[in-house]
């Protein structure tokens, strides 16, 4: 058993068990259903020497309780998650990136949709921290993608009060609300990299948040440029998507071979979006009435009076369709759509 | 014999709790402006309606202002807040579907 008292430095005294420790933490909801780290004094010592930040400087207010997360209680969360000391500062970027208002965190952690925060690495930080970008990389087994991912996650619930079943309101959720973090493959890349199309420079590190639904995966062996355009464009159109609702900012995860094929044919990135977005138009009538209805009050102002047959873009813009190539060999690709209300946010790594 | 360690709480307090000691009680509700901001789910702007009739006809308040929001999932637009904070005694907000 776990007799606790809480001190006014926010430190519990526990009986020094590894089960009794995680116990208290279940029992007070401090965690996310694996077992946890214990962050005693010393753990978060060596976590906060990761960073040059002050301890105590508010790095954000986290939605949907706006509790504030100073360095310290980044670290506090980041030793619970596992993550190492070099993580803190893609932590704290990640922190204000989902704090940046036009992520909208307060409804993505409170909707009854499955969305949630999928972090992306990009720059020489990446490599740096042993990240995986190549096979399996939205996958197991990789400690950085995992840690990181799951700290992330651990902040918005502890820090933003995301409790699963209480301001957390999602039906069903999704495993990626444990942890979802890749870096981009920019050596496999035949495009400039996410944060460099997002003005960084390449040797800057950056890290992006998109407010994701899921995964879909799919596979085409086509070697036609316009025929695998085709076939991922009518993998991304399905009438429930919140994207179609309120005009979203859906992405793909592109397999180096899928980019590689689109490349050849003399596509560009932007060539790409463009191409999608007039392919993804979808018939409002797929739409149920009831949800027809919400569409139509998301969307006159954008796309003026919306009948049956009006075509609803995916986006408002093409430029809003997100593409990041990563993963392995292989001939997949993976579609991820949005919450919709939600828009990406890159920010810098500060090293 | 097992001793003790000290582990941090991982969470953080609520703005909420630091905003707690502002809050304000209104002690009538005649003659005053309420507001409703309407999240646009189904039938919240008839709950609106009728608790608008109602505070109007029953309690004797001034005025009703109302805000719909095109979509549930986003928040109201700080230009509309600044002016139902200027226009209205209390505001109403609803999850209602």
């Amino acid at each position: 058993m776990s007799v606790s008292q809480k001190d006014r430095s926010g430190l519990v005294e526990v009986v020094d068990d590894i089960e009794a420790i995680n116990a208290l933490y279940r029992e007070r909801q401090w965690g996310d259903g694996l077992p946890v780290i214990p962050p005693t004094r010393e753990r978060v010592e060596r976590m906060l020497a990761g960073t040059q930040r002050a301890h105590d400087e508010v790095v954000a207010e986290v939605a949907p309780g706006f509790g504030v997360a100073t360095v310290q209680q980044i670290a506090v969360n980041a030793v619970l998650a596992g993550c190492e000391a070099s993580h803190m500062p893609v932590l704290i970027a990640a922190v204000e990136a989902i704090s940046a208002p036009e992520f909208n965190l307060q409804a993505v952690s409170t909707t009854t949709n499955a969305a949630t925060a999928w972090v992306i690495v990009n720059g020489p930080v990446a490599q740096k921290l042993g990240m995986n970008s190549g096979l399996n990389c939205l996958g197991q087994g990789n400690w950085a993608n995992a840690t990181i991912g799951r700290a992330v996650h651990l902040i918005m619930q502890n820090i933003g009060h995301a409790l699963p079943g209480e301001m957390d309101r999602a039906t069903q959720g999704q495993p990626g609300k444990f942890t979802f973090c890749c870096s981009e493959n920019e050596a496999a890349s035949p495009w400039m990299p996410l944060h460099v199309e997002r003005g960084f420079k390449s040797e800057q590190s950056t890290v992006t948040v998109v407010g994701a639904s899921g995964t879909l995966n799919m596979l085409c062996h086509e070697k036609d440029a316009m025929d695998l355009l085709r076939v991922i464009a009518d993998s991304m159109i399905y009438p429930a998507s919140n994207d179609y609702w309120c005009g979203g900012a859906p992405w793909l995860v592109l397999g180096p071979e899928h980019a590689d094929i689109l490349h050849l044919a003399g596509l560009s990135k932007a060539d790409v979006k463009a191409l999608l977005w007039e392919k993804t138009k979808m018939q409002a009538s797929r739409r149920s009435i009831k949800d027809l209805a919400r569409t139509r009050d998301a969307r006159s102002a954008e796309l003026g009076e919306i009948g049956l047959d009006t075509l609803l873009p995916i986006s408002p813009t093409p430029d809003e369709i997100g593409i990041l190539v990563a993963g392995g060999p292989g001939t997949h690709s993976v579609y991820v759509p949005t919450f919709g209300n939600t828009r990406s946010v890159t920010r810098v790594i500060e090293l | 014999m097992t001793g003790t360690v000290l582990v941090y709480d991982p969470t953080a307090p609520l703005r909420q709790q630091h905003a707690a000691q502002s809050r304000r009680v209104l002690s009538r509700l005649a003659g005053i402006s309420v507001g409703f901001i309407d999240n646009s789910k189904p039938n919240f702007n008839h709950l609106a309606d009728d608790l608008g009739d109602l505070l109007m006809t029953r309690y004797g308040v001034k005025s009703v202002v109302r805000h719909r929001k095109p979509m549930a999932g986003i928040a109201t637009p700080e230009q509309v807040m600044n002016k139902m904070t200027e226009q209205c005694n209390l505001v109403i907000t609803g999850s209602g579907d």
